[in-house]
């Protein structure tokens, strides 16, 4: 191996290092967010809608058992793959389904609140940490199949009107698609800067050793002479 | 070796888990946004024993139980009719039980009708006032002509607790508007009166 070779095995080496390293520690960061999304899940439940009622009767709101039985069941799969298997693809592309997921939640927990559908491309921005394009594919799908299944189910329940045209849940996953774009951009555009600077790492690097090769071998140079004077 | 195996047993049945929540909150959701509550049985004229005061033009009385939560929707709706239409003078009906602190029926939901333009907002006592209306749920919406007949009887939400526009909510404009007869929608809120006897006699 020359050592134009060695320095771009070791540059492939170091950038894999420094994204993995980086997607381990996005992975313990959604185990946190997604933890903190649950609780916030259950407060916003008891704050909007405690309790159904019927005259003076009154019962916990089906919204809360929603917020602790089905986000713990959001949750759960995400968090135990942060910690047992980060770093991993598979990891982040649940994290991403599952935040996903934790926004149509919060939107519904919140009583479709225009300012909860905020959560969704503020969770997008998040899942760009990851600087891989595929996580953020992932997360359009389910925004974009959750609007095509209760747009044919119960179209009410997301464009407010019963007879929506076919295509419309397309609008909505465009609103999305169209941050993917430059955040696509920038995962490439940060790739291509850590592939640059694991270049330049292993540039030194390869230096530094001939330098200590050179110095090594000068130095027994001097000792040949030394012990020939 | 024992460890992994045990790590993957519990991931696999996270994942078991994961699926069926999807598929159960999904159609737990659904089910409690596209049940309806209990129509009206409304009487077709004015009841005029109500201490409701019918306007000379068209009336409009909407029923809200004060601490349902999706009657915000309601009021969001009811809100969008009245700019629609000008003329407009709503009653918003409060249900509250007599043997109730006074001040139970203070929520956010009745605080909004409160700061609706032109709306009256009344206490009814034992609910009433929806008895004479012959309401059951939580935002049912009445309204009546000039000649105190009853022209729309349903909901003005979509689904429960969802505001935006809706059947509801422009058949009661277009009533108005005189572009159609007679209207209907389903009304969604939680249960105006309590299914004990006393109450629901």
């Amino acid at each position: 191996m020359n050592g134009n070779e060695r320095v771009a095995a070791r540059a492939v080496s170091l950038r894999d290092l420094q994204v993995s390293e980086r997607r381990k520690k996005v992975d313990k960061m959604f185990a946190m967010l997604l933890a903190i999304q649950y609780v916030a899940g259950i407060v916003a439940a008891f704050v909007v809608s405690p309790y159904a009622w019927a005259g003076k009767e009154r019962v916990l709101h089906i919204h809360v058992l929603i917020a602790v039985l089905a986000g713990a069941g959001i949750v759960v799969l995400p968090i135990l793959l942060a910690f047992f298997e980060p770093g991993k693809a598979v990891t982040r592309h649940v994290i991403a389904a599952s935040q996903m997921l934790m926004s149509a939640l919060l939107i519904h927990l919140t009583g479709g609140r225009i300012e909860t559908h905020f959560h969704v491309f503020g969770s997008l921005a998040f899942l760009a940490f990851y600087l891989d394009w595929k996580v953020l594919l992932t997360a359009t799908t389910v925004v974009a199949a959750d609007h095509f299944a209760r747009g044919i189910l119960w179209p009410e329940s997301v464009y407010g009107i019963a007879n929506p045209e076919w295509w419309r849940f397309l609008e909505h996953a465009g609103w999305v698609a169209f941050e993917d774009v430059f955040l696509v951009w920038m995962c490439l555009m940060s790739l291509r800067e850590i592939d640059a600077s694991s270049t330049r790492q292993a540039e030194v690097e390869e230096l530094q050793e001939q330098e200590q090769l050179k110095t090594a071998a000068l130095e027994m140079a001097l000792a040949e002479l030394q012990a020939t004077a | 070796m024992k460890r992994r195996s045990f790590i993957l047993a519990a991931l696999f049945a996270a994942a078991l888990i994961w699926i069926a929540t999807i598929g159960a909150a999904f159609q737990a959701i659904r089910n409690f946004e596209t049940t309806p509550g209990r129509a009206a049985i409304a009487p077709r004229a004015w009841p005029t024993s109500s201490r409701v005061q019918r306007a000379s033009g068209w009336t409009l009385v909407m029923l809200i139980h004060p601490h349902c939560s999706c009657s915000r929707a309601s009021v969001e709706e009811l809100e969008a009719v009245i700019e629609s239409v000008p003329a407009l003078r709503p009653t918003v009906l409060v249900y509250r039980p007599s043997d109730f602190p006074r001040g139970w029926e203070q929520t956010e939901v009745v605080k909004a009708a409160s700061h609706l333009q032109r709306t009256r907002v009344l206490i009814d006592d034992d609910g009433r006032e929806a008895r004479l209306f012959g309401g059951f749920t939580s935002g049912q919406t009445f309204l009546y002509d000039r000649d105190g007949k009853l022209r729309f009887s349903g909901g003005i939400t979509s689904l429960r607790g969802h505001a935006g526009i809706n059947r509801g909510r422009t058949g009661v404009i277009d009533l108005i508007r005189s572009r159609s007869a007679r209207a209907t929608h389903p009304v969604f809120g939680c249960a105006i009166t309590s299914t004990t006897a006393k109450e629901t006699k």
